[in-house]
């Protein structure tokens, strides 16, 4: 059964503001599927659909089999979710925070609190767990919003970029934490501007922009649909690399590529072994090859190639891989 | 059920919060200690020969009891919005909850603060000698009538916090409070007022709920006051009780 489907769903704020532009998902249970895409791409907005806090202009969803129109309670009950501003009430400590949010997901008091016990333990805070939040810091506020999304036990969890702005070991502990609640189960719909983080958790992903969905797969499917290797060129100038444009679309071997400024990246099957012949016909067609790198295509090879433009996260190195 | 158990753990929550961070409380038992102390002082020595009341400090009680009880209910709007702003609200309305124990534990948890405010107004002011001609039983009804006044008026505060959810617009839902305060019978009756003015006072609800809450201090069980002053109550919670649900539904469907 899939967890959650979508059929052109659509959220226009105004004429000239269409957050969500007639997106399809069909996600199977048990998946972790990866929504990318950069701040205002509309990865946020669909979140807000598919659990309700926001209604769509048209088209329809289904969350766990049930349309988030027509039964938004019944949505609200059974599934998780961590939006990216972290919401919390910070008087209160972090087991009253966790045993309240369960009381009102309905589950009995003496239940509310073992489970709240327990999740503190899981996520790190139970030394802190009697502390009022507002002396937490970010990391722990975040791994806390993670608990309460988990308090109710759902079987879909939705989580609006839930590492951005944590610190490596924090991101790493709850990429584990996302792992293994995965191996039990749970159906993850994740948000991330993080290329590093889709590649790893993710079975699936969709790239967002401008509202649609623009390219769509498991990682290593995307990657391989743009060519194994790339090969990126530093040219002389951005006229140099409009000159062997037309030469290098005919090389044999090559995929694709992307020409941007005075730079072009190739991607092709085996990158090793176009190297020499490679230079040697930008030689014989006098283009100066100032650089030259051959890696892996990645994620953001991918992104650049669906969108036109690389995915800037605002946070340092953690964009590229 | 469970939306009464459901607003039951959303008002220990905002009581929890009021005991964490008393300073608001603190300035809202201060402000109608503080006036009804001045007033009285001021004058209380000369009410009866300037217009017949000769127990000004139990005249002036319900003064009190209500601005209190205002003070205390403009608390929900300010909370709301800051519930807003940080995002919790948006948490609470993804709990499978029902939406209007949201509002409802906030509204009642200003009930239960206005209870205990307006309890210690009653003591202070029979320490300072005040008469209460309606006894215990008075005392209790004047009391839980704060309460519930409160709970009435908060909901201005929680609609406008709900509709802008602007600190600044729900704070001005209780500086509405004191036009309706001074064009009622607040410092002297209804019969010594200039007539234009009296014209106001008797198209304000504030002025029954004065009339009835003061008959419990001062006139005894006079039931058509009593009723009256009920019936006001009761009037403005329907009214903001409404605009808050429709508040509330206008921002749950998030646009």
């Amino acid at each position: 059964m899939a967890a959650i489907v979508a059929r052109a769903l659509v959220k226009h704020f105004s004429q000239e503001i269409k957050a969500v532009d007639g997106i399809d998902l069909d996600i199977p249970e048990g998946q972790v599927f990866g929504f990318l895409g950069q701040n205002g791409s509309g990865k946020t907005t669909t979140v807000r659909m598919l659990t309700t806090l926001l209604k769509p202009t048209s088209g329809s969803a289904e969350v766990g089999g049930v349309d988030v129109l027509a039964h938004p309670e019944r949505i609200r009950r059974s599934v998780g979710v961590a939006m990216q501003e972290v919401g919390l009430d910070e008087v209160q400590t972090g087991r009253e925070l966790l045993t309240l949010q369960a009381r009102l997901f309905d589950v009995p008091g003496p239940v509310a609190r073992t489970r709240a016990g327990n999740l503190l333990d899981v996520v790190g805070l139970a030394g802190d767990a009697d502390r009022p939040l507002k002396g937490y810091s970010g990391g722990m506020k975040r791994r806390l919003d993670l608990a309460c999304a988990l308090i109710h036990e759902p079987r879909i969890v939705f989580l609006d970029e839930p590492t951005t702005g944590l610190d490596p070991i924090t991101r790493e502990a709850m990429w584990r934490y996302v792992e293994d609640l995965n191996k039990g189960g749970v159906t993850f719909f994740l948000t991330t501007q993080y290329l590093e983080e889709a590649d790893r958790l993710c079975d699936d992903i969709a790239i967002m922009d401008r509202g649609q969905i623009v390219a769509k797969g498991s990682p290593e499917a995307l990657k391989s649909s743009i060519g194994t290797d790339a090969i990126t060129l530093g040219l002389g100038s951005a006229e140099d690399a409009g000159l062997a444009e037309p030469l290098l679309r005919r090389f044999e071997g090559v995929d694709s590529l992307q020409v941007q400024g005075a730079q072009v990246i190739l991607y092709l099957k085996n990158g090793a072994a176009a190297v020499a012949p490679l230079v040697l016909a930008l030689a014989e067609a006098n283009v100066k090859v100032e650089d030259l790198r051959l890696r892996q295509a990645t994620l953001d090879d991918v992104f650049l190639r669906a969108t036109g433009h690389h995915l800037e996260t605002g946070d340092q190195g953690q964009g590229r891989l | 059920m469970r939306f009464l158990r459901d607003t039951i753990l959303l008002m220990n929550r905002a009581l929890r919060e009021a005991i964490r961070q008393p300073a608001n409380e603190i300035g809202n038992a201060f402000i109608p200690l503080f006036f009804y102390a001045v007033t009285v002082g001021a004058v209380g020595d000369v009410a009866r020969e300037a217009f017949g009341v000769s127990d000004y400090k139990g005249f002036q009680l319900p003064v009190a009891i209500l601005q209190g009880a205002a003070g205390v209910a403009g608390g929900a709007g300010l909370a709301m919005t800051l519930d807003i702003q940080s995002g919790y609200f948006e948490k609470l309305l993804l709990t499978s909850t029902p939406r209007l124990a949201i509002v409802g534990g906030r509204m009642l948890a200003d009930g239960v603060k206005s209870v205990i405010l307006c309890t210690l107004i009653v003591a202070m002011a029979l320490a300072f000698g005040s008469g209460f001609e309606t006894g215990p039983v008075g005392m209790v009804a004047l009391v839980l009538s704060g309460g519930v006044f409160a709970l009435c008026y908060s909901g201005i505060g929680v609609a406008i916090a709900l509709k802008t959810g602007s600190p600044q617009a729900a704070q001005a839902g209780f500086l509405l409070f004191f036009p309706l305060l001074f064009l009622a019978p607040t410092f002297a009756p209804l019969d010594v007022f200039a007539t234009w003015l009296e014209v106001i006072a008797r198209a304000n609800p504030v002025t029954y709920i004065l009339e009835g809450m003061r008959a419990l201090v001062t006139g005894g069980w006079q039931w058509g006051s009593l009723l009256k002053g009920s019936a006001a109550i009761l009037g403005m919670g329907v009214v903001t009780w409404t605009m808050t649900a429709m508040a509330l539904r206008g921002r749950a469907a998030g646009g």
